[in-house]
């Protein structure tokens, strides 16, 4: 199985290779820049474990895991 | 803004797009200065702001939007967008360009809606902002080559410095009467085929579709699924329709996702443009916000700040706004009162309906804006510093369990002190039917007005009692009661969110901008814009129920009641000036009998009297007595005057106490000639109110309402608080003939508690008070609210869902408490 954004720990850095699930989430998600081959960082958890913060493109974001969970990335 | 002396061609109209947090509102506030209108679309919970400016000679409409990431509208709030570059909103002029508002801080994901906007081809101007927080991160935006990219002009703007603002209006000016030219991306070639192919069908379809369609619509209906346009289409062009955009899908996507084809594209040539125009010196380091926020969402630091300030908000709401409410009520029940007394004294209809209807109406309205404005004021501050995206961050985990979003925590927080500004609070939650969840499950938080029916019942029915040996009883019933609607709430919110307002997925997707110092002029505006849009759309409203609940509690006047107690006070005032004639006759026989003039007690008392008087006299003109300017001398001489006199008195009244008890008489009957003419006034009050519109409703529904152990007067005062549930009490005191209390009244605690039924045994017990306390915690009682709703979902649809759904609701839990409770003897 290929690993996720759900999977990185903080601070560890990702390139997305697919961004799968719901066809609407999928869009929102190509939308704010997490596609293939962009580099992505998880910055921090939430307290509660969710949901989880990432770099991505300059900015940050938020993504519950749920959402994290689809988008499939590999490590360095 | 029509203006005799500008033709046409000196009007325009530009709108401003860009995603949110790039202020863009800051810009279109700096644009346009105070004046602007909102205006709002049927069926769509965002708005649009509308204001002008000028320059040299041309009068320009700005048009500001919400900020969006996307032009992909899956939701009629997400096609506001593209419905107002097309010039399809009412009340919104068609633009005849655009102000794209850039973040040069993060440009490749502005750049994304960038691209899109510009494939409308309409005059455009790139407004880019946040230039210095760019600089500070060592991005460096070289605006000649994005402009050049691009193909429009671009401009850095800073509006806290003002810099950039003049140049953007003139380049505005500029770009408008050059025709716009649509930006072309390199799409795979199926996919763009797949476009105009789409565009064909749909140019076919314009007549049955009562529009004129676009080649950037047509790619929106190509590569999203669902939403509003495909519905249009769909009923203009039928299942042929679906099968050719299904045959175009298939065409396009060349096997993978058309979105994944349309972000590659976009991304793609986006990435290009970064490398010619944009420059990073410095390898990205911990910045300010990174730092700040390691505090700021830190599992106990991040949590113990958030505890700080949401008490701090919820605080404010709830205990400060309470003095400026109280002020609010004290000055318009004076000015009430005041405006009442200039008019005629016979004119009881209109005296009442200016005091109670009109003045208290608006009252009533303007009471809530300490909530709203402070509520607002932390939203402000909180949104301008960032910390809004943090808060829901911390709470999202929480609240993603009742099927919403971290961002549902503050507008259901403030709504434990007041639904009205909980719900206008709403509108910080993005996603549209998460707001409407939460709009909807504003009303159950216990708010504060729902307090005084608490107290009043528990104080009451429930016993001072203690239980585990230090919990009060009575406080334990007050705590449950505000458990009653957030339990009500979840499944609720499970059923909304899993049924009516079901969307596939609701991605929570939110970006954490960069911390912000707030800017005072932007809070102001946020005050001004919330406070007046209550005011102005909630306020009618609230007015107009407030006259209505007026006539229904007047009319129909009866003329019997005011005349039978009339005569009641008649002779309570003919018996009083009876008594008062008989008392000064036996005072004036008993004053000058021989007894009183041969006791040498009479004489010392004059005697003592006209001492005291003298010294009085001295005190008023000190100059020409013995005591000179000597205070203290004279100060002892009048105490020992009054001492003097007094102890005469006495004396005089221990021995002709049968003489001078007629003037205790009279004294008596002051007394109760104004307390009996009080009680007429209260069984008066309470004889119309009966006979009122609302008591004969009271009455009618008596039947419903026993079964919750509630006799006509419960059911009409509950009847009577559907305006506003505070009103309950009142209407008891009234409806008791206690004329005014409040709800640490004693004396309508022991009405309520001494009712009797037709048999004798007590009306109302524990089981009735725990029945309406849990009424009113279920019911939603408060037109404020409902018009408020109304307002920020601009339809009536959801308040009157609300208010069925809660009175039902209500209904159904008294009655089960009641049932439960009496037959577990309560």
């Amino acid at each position: 199985m290929a690993a996720t954004l759900a999977q990185l720990k903080p601070g560890q850095s990702a390139r997305v290779t697919d961004v799968r699930g719901d066809p609407v989430l999928q869009q929102r998600i190509l939308e704010m820049g997490i596609l293939p081959g962009t580099d992505i960082r998880l910055v921090r958890v939430a307290p509660l474990g969710d949901p989880m913060e990432f770099a991505v493109l300059g900015y940050n974001i938020s993504l519950r895991k749920s959402e994290a969970e689809c988008v499939c990335v590999e490590t360095a | 803004m029509t203006s005799a002396r500008h033709n046409r061609a000196d009007r325009h109209a530009v709108v401003l797009v860009g995603n949110p947090n790039v202020g863009k509102s800051s810009l279109f506030s700096a644009l346009t200065g105070a004046r602007q209108k909102i205006a709002n679309f049927p069926g769509v919970t965002v708005e649009a702001k509308l204001g002008t400016t000028r320059f040299e000679n041309t009068e320009l409409s700005v048009i500001d939007l919400p900020g969006t990431y996307s032009l992909a509208a899956r939701s009629p709030d997400e096609r506001v967008a593209i419905d107002a570059l097309l010039g399809r909103l009412e009340e919104v002029p068609a633009p005849d360009g655009v102000v794209l508002v850039l973040d040069a801080s993060s440009l490749d994901r502005n750049l994304y809606l960038g691209t899109q906007v510009l494939e409308f081809g309409l005059p455009a101007v790139v407004a880019l902002t946040m230039v210095d927080v760019a600089l500070s991160r060592g991005i460096r935006v070289d605006t000649a080559r994005l402009s050049q990219a691009l193909g429009v002009p671009v401009v850095e703007v800073n509006v806290p410095q003002g810099r950039g603002v003049e140049e953007l209006k003139s380049t505005i000016h500029r770009v408008l009467h050059h025709p716009g030219k649509a930006l072309e991306l390199p799409f795979p070639a199926e996919f763009r085929q797949a476009v105009d192919g789409l565009y064909g069908v749909l140019c076919d379809l314009s007549v049955d579709l009562g529009f004129k369609p676009t080649r950037p619509e047509a790619m929106r209906l190509l590569v999203d699924l669902g939403g509003p346009l495909h519905d249009e289409v769909r009923q203009a062009g039928g299942q042929a329709f679906d099968t050719k955009l299904a045959e175009f899908r298939a065409r396009a996507a060349d096997g993978r996702g058309l979105a994944l084809v349309e972000a590659n594209a976009r991304y793609g040539q986006i990435a290009a443009w970064m490398r010619e125009a944009r420059q990073v010196s410095a390898p990205e380091g911990r910045t300010l916000t990174d730092r700040v926020d390691a505090v700021l969402t830190h599992k106990v630091w991040g949590s113990l700040v958030f505890v700080v300030v949401m008490g701090l908000v919820f605080q404010s709401i709830y205990a400060w706004a309470e003095p400026l409410m109280n002020a609010i009520e004290g000055a318009f029940g004076w000015l009430g009162g005041t405006v009442a007394g200039w008019l005629p004294e016979d004119a009881a209809m209109l005296r009442s309906l200016v005091e109670d209807g009109v003045i208290g109406g608006v009252g009533g309205v303007l009471v809530f804006l300490p909530q709203i404005l402070f509520l607002f004021l932390f939203i402000a501050i909180l949104e301008d510093l960032g910390y809004m995206s943090r808060a829901a961050f911390l709470m999202d985990r929480i609240m993603a369990r009742f099927g919403l979003s971290g961002r549902s925590f503050i507008p259901l927080l403030s709504s434990f002190a007041c639904a009205i500004p909980g719900v206008m609070g709403t509108r910080v939650i993005e996603d549209r039917n998460t707001r409407l969840t939460t709009v909807f499950l504003a009303p159950f938080m216990s708010c504060s007005a729902r307090l005084p029916v608490y107290t009043l019942m528990i104080g009451a029915f429930v016993p001072k009692q203690t239980v585990l040996g230090f919990l009060g009883l009575q406080g334990l019933v007050l705590f449950a009661m505000y458990w009653v609607g957030v339990l009500a709430a979840i499944p609720t919110a499970l059923v909304l969110k899993k049924g009516i307002l079901r969307s596939r997925v609701t991605p929570f997707l939110m970006e954490m901008p960069s911390y912000k110092l707030p800017r005072p002029r932007n809070i102001a505006r946020v005050l001004y814009e919330r406070g007046g849009s209550f005011v102005k759309r909630a306020g009618t409203i609230i007015l107009a129920v407030s006259i209505i609940v007026w006539a229904a509690l007047w009319f129909p006047r009866s003329d019997d009641i005011t005349r039978a107690h009339e005569q009641r006070r008649e002779a309570a005032r003919a018996g009083h000036a009876a008594t008062l004639a008989a008392a000064a006759e036996a005072w004036r026989q008993g004053m000058t009998g021989p007894e009183l003039e041969a006791d040498p007690a009479v004489a010392a008392a004059l005697a003592d009297m006209r001492e005291l008087e003298a010294t009085d006299k001295a005190a008023r003109d000190r100059d020409e007595t013995e005591f000179g300017h000597d205070e203290t001398a004279l100060a002892e001489a009048q105490r020992a005057g009054r001492a003097a006199y007094e102890s005469s008195l006495l004396e005089l009244r221990r021995r002709h106490r049968g003489a001078l008890s007629p003037a205790m008489q009279m004294l008596a009957a002051e007394q109760e000639l104004e307390e009996g003419l009080a009680a007429i006034d209260n069984d008066e009050a309470a004889a119309h109110a009966e006979n009122s519109w609302l008591g004969r409703a009271g009455h009618v529904i008596e039947p419903a309402v026993r079964p919750l152990g509630w006799d006509w007067r419960i059911g009409m005062a509950a009847i009577a608080s559907f305006p506003a549930r505070e009103v309950i009490v009142g209407t008891l005191g009234t409806i008791f003939s206690l004329g005014d209390v409040d709800e640490q009244d004693e004396g309508l605690r022991g009405a309520l508690r001494n009712a009797r039924d037709r048999d004798g045994s007590p009306l109302f017990t524990l089981a009735t008070g725990l029945s309406v306390m849990v009424f009113f915690a279920l019911c939603c009682q408060c037109a404020a609210t409902l018009a408020v709703m109304r307002r920020e979902t601009n339809s009536w649809k959801w308040p009157a869902a609300s208010f069925f759904y809660m009175t039902t609701l209500a209904y159904l839990g008294a009655l089960m408490t009641y049932q439960v409770a009496h037959a577990l003897g309560g």
